[in-house]
């Protein structure tokens, strides 16, 4: 132990001195390998930031990773039975949704099935089906056309950003611990937002099925990672039911969707018998456990592998050109190698201080090249920060720091081998003969 | 072979060589270089190995110093027999027990003297700390005469310098024998005398010395002189004349 530490030591040591030694070399290998690194970092890099941008947007879109979700289709027991048993948890929310229309009343609204808002060609036909199966031509009411939204109204029982990774656009979230408002908050998703700035409308908000229209106050704007599935708009399900009736919050269009906690298997088990209990088909119930990461990972790693190939290639490029200056080095220091083996160096050392040197080289190589993707990657925050919010404040992940030493020292251990190979075999007594 | 009267019976020897054969594969047919020496060295015992340019003087030395194999006979350090030991172990003895002196004097020109004299330390058996290292390293340097030029590199060094360096680098461990392989050849007469000087005064402290050179005068000066001659080691005249 204490003999291989020695070794290990020595190797450091006079390899550190042959590369103080042969600076402009050891540079001009550097220079050599450097982009291969570089590449490699920066691919790394890139494919950190792809998956946690694409994990976020699944975060916001779907739910965070083994969050359980649990969905059904309309039933009017389902609302009331889902209040009563989520009533006091903190580890599971409620999402009722409904369609509303805000503005003028009795008008077809601007965008007819709460479509999107730049659909190309504009909104066309629409039909919405009941859970009957009666389908009518939602975009043919009859109505005059009018000054009026339609969105999807999704009414709470809880803050729902524990599951969901909502990022606040501007204004506020909804506060569910004040007392509940009898004009309802409400938080609009980026494309509700866009059709409110665009049309001027009424604050009047109608609710299918509810008992009164209501007036809402829009407080905030969210990133809810939905953004082309049309205009939404978040709700306090209390402030909701101030004008409708719970069986309406999961009737007719109402879809029900509960959120839990990965450890909340218990109250996924209590709420299935009690909505089975109230008359739902167990067979239309449905869990599954959100695993974004295993999909996302999925997604890229075909990419991955890509480009880290072709990063590969061009640290193989590089790794040629330290074995390269390595064998001309060996070549040139035949004696120096010779005289070593003569004073009692053993072939392992002299091996290992050849590696040590390319291994050295690979490590200073990946220092600058990990140095230069942490400048770019600061440059490149500060540059375009502004326009993408994703990358205003982006840090170097420590994966491509570690791809890229560990890609500096396989460069350095592959350059390095032979000429270690080729040194530890010198015959002294052909060298050192007068 | 000329009695040792040196020694006193009985002492164990340095070195005792008998029946050593090397062949080497020449460019055309491989030619048998040595071919039966025997050579016994004692501690504190001096030798000097004469012979025609080509009779196989430096190759013997490679065999005593472990830098090569014999293919035939047998090779005992210290009572030991070595004649097919392995790499490993050869490397160790030539750290432990060899000093080395070549025509050539092998100084690595980006150290200094001392680092050049301290390589001789680093041998993968372990790792003196600093300061010892530096003690052992001027007292070689100080057995040359030569400390006060321990932070010069060989470039700025005189010939007869870069050669004393050179034997500090072979004496810093203490070894138990000397080989030196023409030490003086590049060097004028004055000077070639102070490196045999500080070769000689090596003997003095109990090492062994083997030299091979052309120079009579330097041979003399040893305790015994051989010849090397068609693969064989025998007395040389010349020892008889002076
Ligand atoms: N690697 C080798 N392969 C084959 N033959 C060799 C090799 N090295 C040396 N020889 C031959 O072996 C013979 C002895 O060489 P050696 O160097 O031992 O002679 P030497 O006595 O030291 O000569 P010098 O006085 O010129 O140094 C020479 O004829 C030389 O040509
Ligand atoms: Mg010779």
């Amino acid at each position: 132990m204490i003999r291989m530490s020695g070794r290990f030591r020595s190797a450091l040591i006079i390899g550190g001195q042959g590369i103080r030694a042969r600076k402009l070399r050891t540079l001009l290998s550097m220079l050599s390998l450097f982009l291969g690194v570089l590449a490699v970092v920066v691919v790394q890099a890139g494919s950190e930031f792809a998956q946690k941008e694409l994990l976020a947007d699944a975060e916001r879109s779907m739910a965070k990773d083994g969050t359980l979700q649990m969905y059904m289709p309309p039933h009017e027991k389902a609302a009331p039975v889902a209040l009563e048993t989520l009533r006091g948890r903190q580890d599971a929310v409620a999402m009722f949704e409904n369609r509303a229309i805000i503005g003028e009343p009795n008008v077809a609204p601007v965008n007819p099935g709460g479509a999107p808002f730049d659909q190309p060609g504009g909104p066309g036909r629409f039909y919405r089906c009941d859970n009957r199966g009666n389908c009518t031509d939602a975009s043919q009411t009859g109505a005059p056309p009018g000054k009026a939204i339609e969105l999807n109204l999704v009414a709470l029982t809880g803050d729902i950003r524990p599951f969901r990774g909502f990022r606040q656009d501007s204004g506020q979230w909804l506060d569910f611990a004040s007392a509940p408002s009898l004009a309802p908050r409400i938080v609009l998703n980026k494309e509700a937002a866009k059709g409110f700035t665009r049309y001027q409308v009424p604050a009047q908000m109608h609710v299918d099925n509810g008992t009164a229209d209501s007036t809402p106050q829009i407080i905030g704007v969210v990133d809810d990672g939905g953004a082309s599935y049309g205009p939404m708009a978040y709700v306090r399900a209390d402030e909701l039911l101030n004008w409708m009736k719970p069986v309406a919050l999961s009737d007719g269009n109402a879809r029900l969707q509960v959120l839990m906690s990965p450890q909340a298997r218990d109250l996924e088990q209590t709420l299935k018998a009690r909505l089975v209990a109230a008359g739902v088909q167990a067979g239309e119930i449905y869990v599954n456990r959100i695993n974004a990461r295993e999909r996302v990972e999925d997604q890229l790693a075909m990419m991955r592998l890509i480009f880290l190939g072709m990063a590969a290639l061009v640290l193989l490029i590089g790794t040629a050109g330290i074995l390269n200056v390595g064998l001309a080095t060996v070549g040139e220091r035949i004696e120096e190698f010779a005289l070593r083996r003569a004073v009692g160096t053993p072939r392992i050392l002299l091996a290992g201080i050849v590696l040590s040197e390319t291994l050295l080289t690979g490590l200073m190589t990946a220092g600058a090249a990990i140095g230069a993707g942490a400048l770019g990657i600061k440059a490149g925050a500060s540059m375009f920060g502004s326009r993408f919010p994703s990358l205003a404040n982006v840090e170097f992940p420590w994966q491509a720091g570690v791809a890229g030493v560990v890609a500096g020292l396989v460069a350095g251990l592959l350059g390095g081998l032979i000429p270690a190979i080729r040194a530890a075999r010198i015959p002294i007594a052909t060298v050192m003969r007068a | 072979m000329s009695p040792d009267l040196t020694q006193p019976i009985g002492t164990p020897a340095l070195i005792r060589l008998s029946g050593i054969t090397k062949t080497l594969k020449g460019q055309q047919q491989p030619r048998t270089i040595l071919d039966g020496v025997d050579l016994t060295v004692h501690s504190g015992e001096s030798v000097a190995i004469l012979g025609r340019s080509g009779s196989g003087k430096s190759t013997l030395l490679s065999l005593i110093g472990l830098f090569d194999r014999p293919d035939g006979g047998q090779y005992m350090l210290e009572e030991q027999d070595i004649s097919r030991i392995a790499e490993r172990r050869a490397a160790a003895l030539r750290s432990a027990r060899f000093g080395f002196v070549f025509q050539r004097f092998f100084l690595l020109k980006n150290l200094t003297a001392a680092q050049n004299v301290a390589m001789a330390l680093v041998n993968g058996q372990g790792w003196l700390p600093r300061r010892k290292r530096r003690a052992r390293v001027l007292e070689a340097l100080e057995q040359v005469g030569i400390a006060h030029l321990a932070k010069n590199k060989p470039p700025k060094l005189s010939g007869g310098e870069q050669q004393r360096v050179a034997i500090a680098r072979a004496l810093v461990r203490d070894p138990r024998i000397l080989l030196a392989d023409e030490p003086t050849g590049a060097l004028d007469t004055e000077t070639g005398n102070l490196v045999i000087d500080a070769l000689h005064s090596a003997t003095e402290r109990g090492c062994g010395l083997i030299l091979v050179t052309h120079d009579h005068a330097h041979a003399n000066r040893m305790g015994r002189v051989l010849r090397l001659q068609d693969g064989k080691l025998a007395p040389a005249h010349q020892q008889v004349v002076a």
